[in-house]
């Protein structure tokens, strides 16, 4: 069902690539003091102008990139220190390991994209640049939904949408927790993405629950309209103002396409709006990523006012943050 | 083979199959029959894998009869629903209120139980077929279970196991005590100083399972469950049963070790007459054996409360001093996770916060395995180190402090704390600015707070939120579990002596580095001239001293 319309070949994640690389002890450890003497160098100085991560974070990251790149990371760490020449296997050779460290801290490339994966929720999804690393808030979207499916046979056995899917999280998410009969359809607009989120679907074993589909939000999804039971979607929702000012992480290596919502960031919003009023059946349910409070009460005036009679039951539910990050809806 | 045996007697039984009563004692025993067929040959054979496996003595390694699903997985449980529904036949609409009522009461939940002596029908029932074997026969227990109306028997058992065991003419181990043999060294070849050696362990054992108590109270036990109408609260019935069940395990176990200690005497008399070299050598090397197991059974003596065999929680907080106590904290991490290998426990890290320049500010780990808690609470409190600062350039002496808490998690029985979803505010930690799109950030900690007692917990060291959240989760329970625990045992004057306090306690033990080298426990005086072996995690010692100092003490308590 899934194959992705693309033949782009999705990169393989760190952790999942074959050992063949090599390297004593002592100079992984000399690479590991190198990185981490890096990564305090930094203090907080990406904190302080741009909310990046500071050296906690990043040696964090260090150790996780190491648990990735070394097969075998339980023996490694606990093997002795002092010249120790005996060999550990690599996932990544180690000049390779300098170079992406010096990417993290030097060009701020995001850790998922150096280890090419994100662990979001109970998952390990594979990404890799030109593919939204998707964000912890969004995890909730799939409370939410599973919430919702709990007490309603109907949407849990119908078929949903993921518009804009990315790496395939959200789409993924859901798909494991709909009834036997329930299926997803993802789209987007990007190849890579689509190609990315069908290695994850795959990876999953959801090849017979997912669909994937190419095109512009609705586009690709004609033929099933008025027949969803839901939609979500995290489409990109910042204004575009905001673009340059971005934390270097994701301005500068996160796929626009993902990220820019137009003038005041509701363009996308607005479209799926409207469309989700078209597309869902009676009674189906939608739940929309936004912004922050003052999109999610825009959106939620404008389909009062605009789209009256569409919807009910609107409500707006906030992130572990406590900021309001989600609108959701039924269908009249 | 032994357990077919058992299920083709079970359904000969109309009784059995129609009360769910006999059917929960039934589905235990022959559940932990089913594990351990050999029966208490783990007793005296016992080459357990952890060194100090506490497999006896624990007064709360009942089978796990709280999680009903457990239950229904039960073997033999299954075999019976086969034939007829026991619980349906009773006419009461569901099994769960009632097991699950068995459990409401202080009886810990063990996952694990790795012998069947704690079982209380079973030792009720071996004990009829009085074997001076310290081994009963898997044939004995058959023939009573064979029995149709069996808790009517339990009065046979209770009396048998206070019986005081002797040799042929008539040497007891308070005999043994009172002739003063003299103990040698346990390489000596002198069966009476080993006799003697494993008499004094008997001893303290008794001692330490407060047996005069242990007694009376089994006794009164045994007078209840004799009363015809016992079962009209089969709640009630239940715990009692329970208790008289595991009281009885502790004590068929000291009984045998005790016969068992009195039959090789016995074998060693009759080879000194028979002049029978190689029995005598055979009995001498027994009873050497006997010695050093005797050892470990003192200790797992110690092991009797209620929250000793469960997993826990290790948490080292570092003290002030920045990064030279952080990397003391990080040390004595590394301290307990080698000690934890080192007897096979499983080890993760739940949180860990790493110091800006070296060690950890706090951390916490997960401890799984059988008697975790038991020996790990004997760490609690203040651990202080005096080295020259490796991160001082003057090279001065520097005193650091680390403080390590314990916290025991309680199986999935029904003495956790339910926890209502809507009492709990979850929290991003550490959250700033916009977030979602704006944002990206490995940082995915969550704190969750339980808004009625303002318990809280964070994790941070899992790569996803929705897992940091499940970890934080699972320690928020253990911390409420272990709240209610004190403020049970506060109610409980039986339990005032428990060491579950939950805060992190005063200084317990010195580590020096310099100018001298040494560890001291300044609760009990013992010292380790060796500090490196101590911080790979060669902890026992320090652990054992404790515990048998802090039981010990009570001298009266017999
Ligand atoms: C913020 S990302 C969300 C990705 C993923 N759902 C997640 O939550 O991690 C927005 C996604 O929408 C896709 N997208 C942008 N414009 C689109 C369009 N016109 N039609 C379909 N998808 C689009 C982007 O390629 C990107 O994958």
């Amino acid at each position: 069902m899934s194959t992705p319309p693309t033949s782009l070949k999705p990169q393989l994640p760190l952790f999942l690539r074959p050992p063949l690389h090599s390297a004593s002890v002592s100079d992984l450890r000399k690479w590991h003091d190198w990185a981490k003497n890096l990564a305090s160098s930094v203090g907080t100085t990406f904190l302080d102008s741009d909310n990046g991560p500071d050296s906690d974070l990043l040696c964090r990251e260090l150790k996780w990139l190491m648990e990735d790149a070394i097969e075998d990371h339980a023996v490694f760490s606990q093997m002795g220190i002092e010249n120790n020449q005996t060999n550990v296997r690599l996932r990544m050779g180690i000049e390779e390991l300098y170079n992406l460290w010096k990417q993290r801290i030097e060009e701020r490339r995001p850790f998922q994209y150096l280890v090419g994966c994100e662990h979001w929720r109970d998952l390990v999804l594979s990404v890799q640049d030109g593919v939204l690393i998707p964000r912890p808030e969004t995890e909730l979207i799939v409370d939410l939904v599973a919430d919702v499916v709990s007490n309603n046979e109907g949407l849990r056995g119908g078929l949903w949408a993921d518009l804009g899917t990315g790496s395939g999280a959200l789409a993924i998410g859901i798909g494991r927790i709909l009834g036997s009969c329930g299926r997803v359809i993802a789209t987007d607009l990007s190849p890579v993405a689509l190609s990315v989120a069908a290695f994850n679907v795959q990876k999953y074993g959801l090849q017979d629950v997912i669909e994937l589909r190419q095109g512009s939000w609705f586009k690709p999804l004609k033929n099933v309209e008025g027949k969803l039971a839901g939609i979500v979607s995290n489409p990109p929702y910042i204004p575009s103002d905001n673009i340059p000012r971005l934390q270097a992480e994701v301005g500068r290596h996160e796929p626009r396409l993902a990220l820019d919502g137009g003038l005041n960031g509701m363009d996308d919003l607005l479209h799926l709006c409207n469309g989700a009023a078209l597309m869902l059946r009676p009674g189906g349910f939608f739940i929309f990523e936004t912004n922050g409070e003052k999109q999610c009460k825009s959106l939620a005036k404008y389909i009062e006012n605009d789209i009256r009679g569409s919807f009910h039951s609107l409500d707006i539910v906030s992130d572990f943050a406590g900021i309001q990050r989600f609108l959701t809806g039924l269908h009249q | 083979m032994l357990n077919s045996k058992l299920r083709k007697s079970c359904r000969s039984s109309t009784i059995s199959l129609q009360n769910p009563k006999i059917s929960y004692l039934l589905s235990s025993f022959s559940h932990k029959s089913t594990e351990t067929p050999s029966g208490s040959c783990q007793f005296s054979h016992s080459a357990p894998e952890n060194r100090i496996s506490p497999s006896w003595f624990c007064s709360n390694s009942l089978p796990s009869i709280k999680n009903p699903n457990g239950f229904h997985q039960n073997p033999l449980f299954s075999s019976l629903s086969e034939s007829k529904n026991p619980i349906s036949a009773s006419g009461s609409s569901s099994s769960r209120p009632n097991f699950s009522g068995f459990c409401s009461n202080s009886l810990p939940n063990i996952k694990k139980p790795n012998g069947f002596h704690q079982i209380p029908l079973f030792s009720t029932l071996s004990a009829s077929g009085s074997s001076s074997n310290s081994l009963p026969s898997s044939k004995n227990r058959c023939q009573s279970h064979q029995s149709p109306v069996i808790w009517t028997q339990s009065h046979y058992f209770s009396t048998e196991a206070v019986v005081e065991p002797s040799t042929t003419d008539g040497l007891t181990v308070e005999g043994i005590m009172a002739s003063n043999w003299t103990i040698l060294d346990e390489s000596e070849s002198d069966w009476r100083s080993h006799a003697a050696a494993v008499a004094q362990s008997i001893h303290l054992i008794k001692k330490r399972l407060k047996w005069k108590k242990l007694v009376v109270r089994l006794d009164m036990l045994s007078m209840q469950l004799n009363k015809p109408d016992i079962w009209d609260d089969p709640v009630h019935a239940g715990k009692i049963s329970r208790e008289h069940g595991t009281l009885m395990g502790k004590m068929k176990e000291v009984r045998s070790f005790e016969r068992e200690l009195l039959e090789h005497i016995d074998m060693i008399k009759l080879a000194h007459e028979e002049n029978d070299v190689e029995l005598e050598s055979e009995s001498l090397k027994a009873l050497h054996r006997m010695r050093k197991n005797s050892k470990e059974k003192e200790l797992q003596a110690m092991l009797a409360g209620e929250q000793d065999p469960c997993s826990c929680y290790i948490e080292v907080q570092a003290g002030a001093g920045g990064t030279e106590s952080m990397d003391w904290a990080a040390m004595v991490m590394q301290m307990y996770k080698l000690w934890a290998q080192q007897r096979r426990y499983k080890v993760t890290v739940v949180d860990e916060m790493p110091g800006e320049i070296a060690g950890i500010k706090r951390a916490t780990i997960k401890v799984d395995g059988e008697y975790a808690f038991g020996y790990a609470k004997a760490e609690v409190g203040v651990h202080r180190l005096v080295r020259i600062s490796p991160f001082d350039s003057n090279k001065r002496r520097h005193t650091s402090f680390a403080a390590v808490a314990v916290i025991p998690i309680m199986g999935d029985g029904s003495t956790r704390v339910q926890i209502n979803e809507s009492d709990l505010r979850i929290e991003r930690f550490r959250a700033g600015g916009a977030g979602g799109q704006h944002v990206n950030t490995t940082e995915s900690a969550v704190r969750i707070v339980h808004i009625p007692t303002g318990v809280t917990a964070t994790c941070q060291n899992e790569r996803s939120q929705h897992q940091n959240k499940a970890s934080a989760m699972a320690v928020l329970q253990s911390r409420l579990d272990q709240l209610e625990m004190a403020r049970q045992a506060q109610m409980n004057a039986l339990h005032t002596q428990s060491l579950t306090d939950i805060t992190w306690g005063s200084q317990i033990r010195s580590y020096v580095l310099h100018p001298y080298r040494m560890v001291k426990d300044l609760r009990t005086g013992y010292e380790v001239s060796d500090p490196d072996s101590v911080l790979e995690g060669d902890l026992d010692g320090f652990i054992m001293s404790y515990l048998s100092a802090s039981l010990d003490k009570d001298v009266d308590d017999q």
